[in-house]
């Protein structure tokens, strides 16, 4: 019975390699321990052993059982992973065909830098508010220290509207909307659009702009100069080099140009640049009293900066279009760039 | 404006570079645009002396000349111009020198006769027209001096942008007075000093100002006996080196002076004034003058003009008249210096459109204080140059003066609003050097005297940018603001406009901006009927055209024009929004914002896994939808419109409660035939500051059900009127709140159901918060939906 045993062993054993399917796997495992199988008809045997024999031929029994056991378990992981290999690579797929990509738009370039300086004043404790693009003159000039006959008013190429009121040539107007309502300290951005009578490839007839506003018991130049250092830095990268050059608004005083150094050159003067190393990015200044004036302020008791900037101009430092007119044709394949 | 590096040396000394002096006057604010090297194309032209002539071999009108151009060795010229003679001095174009009429020298042989170079005429030198000959040149130049040098054409010119406030920068010596500021150094003013006649002006002319609030200062000096011819070679080349043409000598003196005192100045010929005698007047009515520019203008009476005793004779501060101008035959001139209202010449030169150096001065303001000085300059001159005498006297009407203006400086105040540290020394020295008179008392306080030039400073605060700019803004301290941070009150319009374009840029909605002006006949075009609210228009005074001449009512005539752009360009894949202001304006102006969209041609990417399709109105219903929803909005009804711009059948305005937020549906077929577009197209519209109003966005949790949900679904049959929410409504009513949710999750008409009928299928959940509900409760409910469903609405089953 021994020899039978160890000769069922070897015999499944050998078997057991040539199965090929779990279709062969599992009649084998039924010719070996089925109710008929052989190692069952075996162990059937064991109760004519005698009571000597019982013990060694029933340990052995159990060691064939378990051995034949494992293996099968053995034989049926190997088949079933190597079935799985076989699955997995039947389905191998083209992953070069397209992918199914959820449709998504994008916001327009301009909007895009538009909210990028928002955000940053925005950070930096600024309300964003907005006004009108109909004004008046009051509002667009003479509140901003620009009387009718004033020839600053020659530099804005105004649009007016047939009954008396203009299009906005500037967002500055909110300044003046704002401290009509508000008591300081103020600290205020001023998106939107302005119009200008304008039309080649660096002017479009309506722009936008961010307009800035801090007013408070003491506010300083030099605190102009932190503002707009740190919106720079964060803007245009922190190697980024300013310069302010004295200029002229009438609703500033001192007033600035403000310049970064020259992306394309990195200062060293270009094309882009003129050669100079800098771009013109904004104008700024301290309010000028006689602005303070017009909305009941008391120059004495309050001082504030403003500036302002062109949002096409800071956009196209990055985008250099080269025809800003192309930003409002709505082309699909100048949009989809950005 | 244009400054010469030259010139201004003859008011200041300075050792600046250039590119130096451009920074350094940028840095001031006197901001320098470009900068040009004059000569610069007479490079490789030196001076040169024709030693010796010799008959050319084979050519009998070219003679070979020997030239001296200081080097070691003469050069051989072939030469062939009429005036070429021994020991004269001419420019000579070296060998490799590229000439402004485009020609590069090369040694070259001209009828077998070497020719290392070209002696040059005043045209092929592109100096002017003359051609006839070699340029004589004076006999005293060293040989070998460029010739650019030579002719003091090698100055360097800088093209400034003075701004407004500054027209003491309109002049060479206002420009000397910058860099004063800089260095430090004196001024060189000119030294003005001549004989005058016996003749007393007196006796020649007078002056007569009816108008001194206009003409606050009037000037005259009269000149007998001058020659009207060509300036000197300097003073043309000073004239031609800022670009300002040359005329004749007295003109020439006049605008000479005007670049370097910034005075404009008119000269009259004196004996083409009636009774040889001045009156500034506001022009009578109906009024004429022909002026220099030999265009006849029509006067009105807030013009003011110098008249003789009988017409006007000029435009003041603009523009001299015709018949009084200085021609070859004049022997005897009035000169003019006067000092006018900058209001008055503004609006008149702005008036007759016309913009000259002098109204450009005259109307930023000019200097009453120099009107004396530049007079005299002018005098002298033409004495000089014109030959002439200066009558005796000066007559000078000034009714208009003003006492000096006087202003009070805190220096406290100038370091509390820049920021600063500067001592009140530091302050007084950097006034006086812009030439204002200071008298400091202690510390605190000084006084400020401002000079005529200046009439820009009127108050302390621009004092302290003269302070700032001068002491450099680069010097100033960078800090951070110390005060409050204020907080800004919550705002609904923001978050709304950020979920809202949030959403359509997810759905796939690209972002458009447009122009605010359009068309008005796109209101024709988008089909308005003609008492449509929205055709009531703001009109541009001054359009650019007329497709940009009036203010949008609406946001989609451009959304179509975009379409249609794109279309044009074989670009079909269609789908923009923009949000922005519309301008309303019956009754009362109003800039609503609005929000709109456009989806046309075909959705998808059009690839393999992605086959384009074409939009329909479930497509633009559910951009609306989700508009909605990103605002918190559920109560609203759709109903259909009549606007004529939709597809009569395929719209639907979106009602919340009885306020119209907006407005969707297909575009009618006419409209996409006025777009030029061959596919359908849909359009929406809202209001944003309607959906502000409605938007809720506080929310709430609501627990996730504990019990299972239970999901059955139902087919019916119903007749086509039916719309598919009458039974989704109905369901609803029925189940109460064990209805979850009722899906339909199909829509068929066709075949298997009868003609006048449609099938719909829903999905129907079914859930208790408060129980497991069992099959048989379920049961008893669907059979209760279905029985309702057949009573009210004739619903059958399908099966």
């Amino acid at each position: 019975m021994k020899a039978e045993l160890q000769a069922i062993q070897a015999e499944a054993l050998e078997a057991l390699k040539s199965v090929e399917t779990s279709e062969a796997l599992e009649s084998l495992r039924i010719t070996y321990f089925g109710r008929r199988g052989k190692l069952t008809d075996v162990m059937k045997g064991m109760g004519k052993l005698s009571k000597e024999e019982r013990p060694e031929i029933g340990k052995l029994a159990n060691e064939v059982r378990a051995t034949l056991t494992q293996a099968f378990e053995a034989a049926t992981q190997a088949l079933h992973s190597q079935q799985q290999e076989q699955q997995l690579a039947a389905e191998s797929v083209d992953i070069t065909l397209p992918g199914r990509k959820p449709a998504y738009g994008k916001a327009h370039p301009v909007m895009q830098t538009l909210e990028r300086i928002e955000e940053i004043f925005r950070q930096m404790g600024f309300e964003v508010v907005t006004g009108p693009d109909v004004e008046t003159e009051y509002y667009n000039f003479d509140a901003l220290n620009t009387p009718a006959d004033h020839p600053a008013r020659d530099l804005h190429d105004t649009f007016y509207l047939t009954d008396g009121h203009l299009l906005r040539t500037h967002t500055s107007p909110v300044q003046i909307r704002t401290m009509e309502n508000q008591k300081p300290p103020i600290r205020i951005i001023v998106p939107g659009k302005c119009y200008r009578v304008d039309y080649d490839v660096s002017h479009t007839p309506m722009f936008h702009q961010v307009e800035g506003l801090l007013v408070d018991k003491h506010a300083t130049f030099s605190e102009l100069k932190g503002i707009l250092t740190s919106f720079a830095r964060q803007m245009f990268g922190d190697k980024t080099q300013m310069r302010f050059r004295p200029h002229f608004f009438p609703f500033t005083e001192p007033s600035a140009e403000v310049d970064i150094t020259c992306a394309v050159c990195q200062g060293k003067g270009c094309r882009s640049c003129g050669g100079t190393g800098w771009v013109e990015i904004l104008g700024a200044g301290a309010v000028d009293p006689a602005v303070f004036e017009a909305v009941n302020y008391d120059p004495n008791e309050v001082t504030g900066f403003a500036f302002g900037m062109g949002v096409e101009r800071i956009a196209n430092l990055q985008f250099r279009i080269p025809d800003m007119r192309t930003l409002y044709e709505n082309d699909l394949r100048f949009l989809r760039q950005f | 404006m244009n400054v010469t590096l030259n010139w201004l040396k003859n008011y200041i000394d300075f050792e600046f570079s250039p590119s130096e002096l451009a920074d350094r006057l940028t840095m001031l604010g006197v901001e320098v645009e470009s900068i040009k090297q004059l000569g610069a194309e007479l490079e490789g032209v030196v001076v040169g002396r024709v030693t010796s002539i010799r008959p050319h071999p084979n050519a009998d009108k070219l003679v070979l000349c020997q030239v001296d151009t200081g080097e070691t060795e003469e050069l051989q010229i072939v030469c062939g111009a009429p005036n070429v003679r021994e020991g004269m001095l001419a420019p000579v174009a070296t060998i490799g020198a590229t000439l402004p009429i485009g020609l590069t020298i090369k040694r070259a042989k001209l009828r077998g006769e070497e020719s290392h170079g070209m002696l040059c005429s005043e045209n092929e030198l592109g100096l002017s027209e003359e051609a006839a000959g070699l340029m004589d040149l004076p006999a005293d130049i060293p040989l070998g001096t460029p010739f650019s040098e030579a002719l003091g054409l090698d100055d360097v010119v800088f093209e400034l942008e003075v701004t407004p406030n500054r027209p003491d920068c309109l002049s060479m010596i206002g420009v000397a007075r910058e860099i004063r500021a800089e260095t430090g150094n004196a001024l060189k003013l000119p030294q003005v000093g001549f004989s005058e006649s016996e003749t007393d002006i007196r006796e020649m002319t007078s002056v007569t100002i009816e108008a001194p609030d206009l003409c606050p200062r009037y000037a005259a000096r009269v000149i007998q006996g001058v020659k009207v011819g060509a300036s000197p070679e300097w003073l043309q080349q000073r004239l031609e080196s800022v670009g300002v043409g040359v005329i004749n000598n007295i003109v020439d003196i006049t605008n000479f002076v005007l670049m370097e005192y910034g005075q404009p100045l008119h000269a009259f010929d004196y004996h083409k004034l009636t009774e040889n005698r001045i009156v500034v007047r506001r022009a009578a009515a109906g009024e004429n003058i022909k002026t220099l520019d030999e265009i006849a203008r029509e006067l009105t009476p807030d013009m003011l003009v110098i008249a003789d005793a009988e017409k006007p004779v000029a435009l003041a501060g603009i523009m001299g008249g015709y018949d009084s101008e200085i021609t070859e035959t004049t022997a005897d001139v009035l000169l003019e210096s006067a000092y006018f209202n900058p209001s008055s010449i503004r609006a008149t030169a702005k008036a007759l459109g016309v913009s000259t150096e002098a109204s450009y001065r005259f109307e930023r303001g000019a200097d009453p204080g120099i009107v004396l000085a530049a007079l005299d300059r002018a005098a002298q001159l033409i004495a000089e140059l014109a030959g002439g005498t200066i009558c005796e006297g000066i007559v000078d009407v000034y009714p208009g003066q003003q006492p000096l203006t006087r202003i009070q400086l805190r220096p406290e105040r100038v370091n509390f609003i820049l920021g600063t540290a500067l001592e009140a020394t530091e302050m007084v020295q950097i006034l006086s050097h812009l030439g204002f008179d200071v008298k400091a008392n202690g510390a605190e306080d000084c006084e400020v005297i401002v000079p005529t030039f200046r009439s820009d400073i009127t108050r302390e605060i621009d004092l302290i940018e003269e302070i700032a700019r001068v002491h450099g803004y680069d010097n100033i301290p960078i800090t951070l603001p110390k005060g409050d941070i204020p907080v800004p009150a919550p705002n609904p319009s923001t978050e709304v406009r950020k979920r809202v374009k949030r959403f359509l840029l997810a759905a796939g909605m690209m972002e458009a901006i447009n122009y605010s002006f359009c068309d008005p006949s796109c209101f024709d075009k988008i089909r308005f009927t003609a008492d449509d609210p929205r055709r009531e228009t703001l009109k541009l005074q001054n359009p650019l055209s007329p497709e940009m001449s009036v203010l949008r009512t609406t946001l989609l005539p451009r959304l179509l024009e975009n379409a249609q752009h794109n279309r044009n360009h074989q670009i079909d894949t269609i789908a923009f929004f923009e949000i922005g202001s519309v301008f309303i304006c019956n009754g009362e102006q109003k800039e609503p914002e609005r929000v709109a969209g456009i989806l046309a041609g075909q959705i998808g990417e059009g690839v393999y896994s992605d086959p384009y399709r074409s939009p329909d109105f479930y497509d633009i219903k559910g951009l609306v939808e989700g508009i909605l929803e990103v605002c918190g909005i559920v109560d609203y009804t759709l109903q259909k419109t009549d606007t004529p711009t939709f597809h009569p059948g395929r719209n639907a305005k979106v009602l919340l409660g009885n306020k119209q937020v907006g407005t969707f549906g297909e575009a009618h077929p006419e409209v996409l035939d006025n777009y030029d577009l061959p596919y359908k197209a849909y359009l929406f519209e809202f209001d944003m500051e309607v959906l502000v109003d409605a938007a809720i966005f506080a929310k709430r949790f609501e627990p996730i059900p504990i019990y299972p949900t239970v999901e059955r679904d139902l087919a019916i049959v119903v007749d086509k009127e039916v719309l598919s929410d009458m039974p989704t409504e109905l369901i609803y009513a029925t189940g109460g709140e064990l209805v979850k949710s009722v899906r339909l999750f199909d829509v068929y008409e066709g075949e298997q159901v009868p003609e006048d009928k449609k099938s719909l299928a829903y999905a129907i959940t079914y859930h208790s918060a408060t129980e497991t509900l069992t099959d048989k409760a379920v049961n008893t409910l669907h059979d209760k939906v279905v029985k309702h469903l057949n009573q009210k609405l004739g619903a059958e089953l399908r099966m």
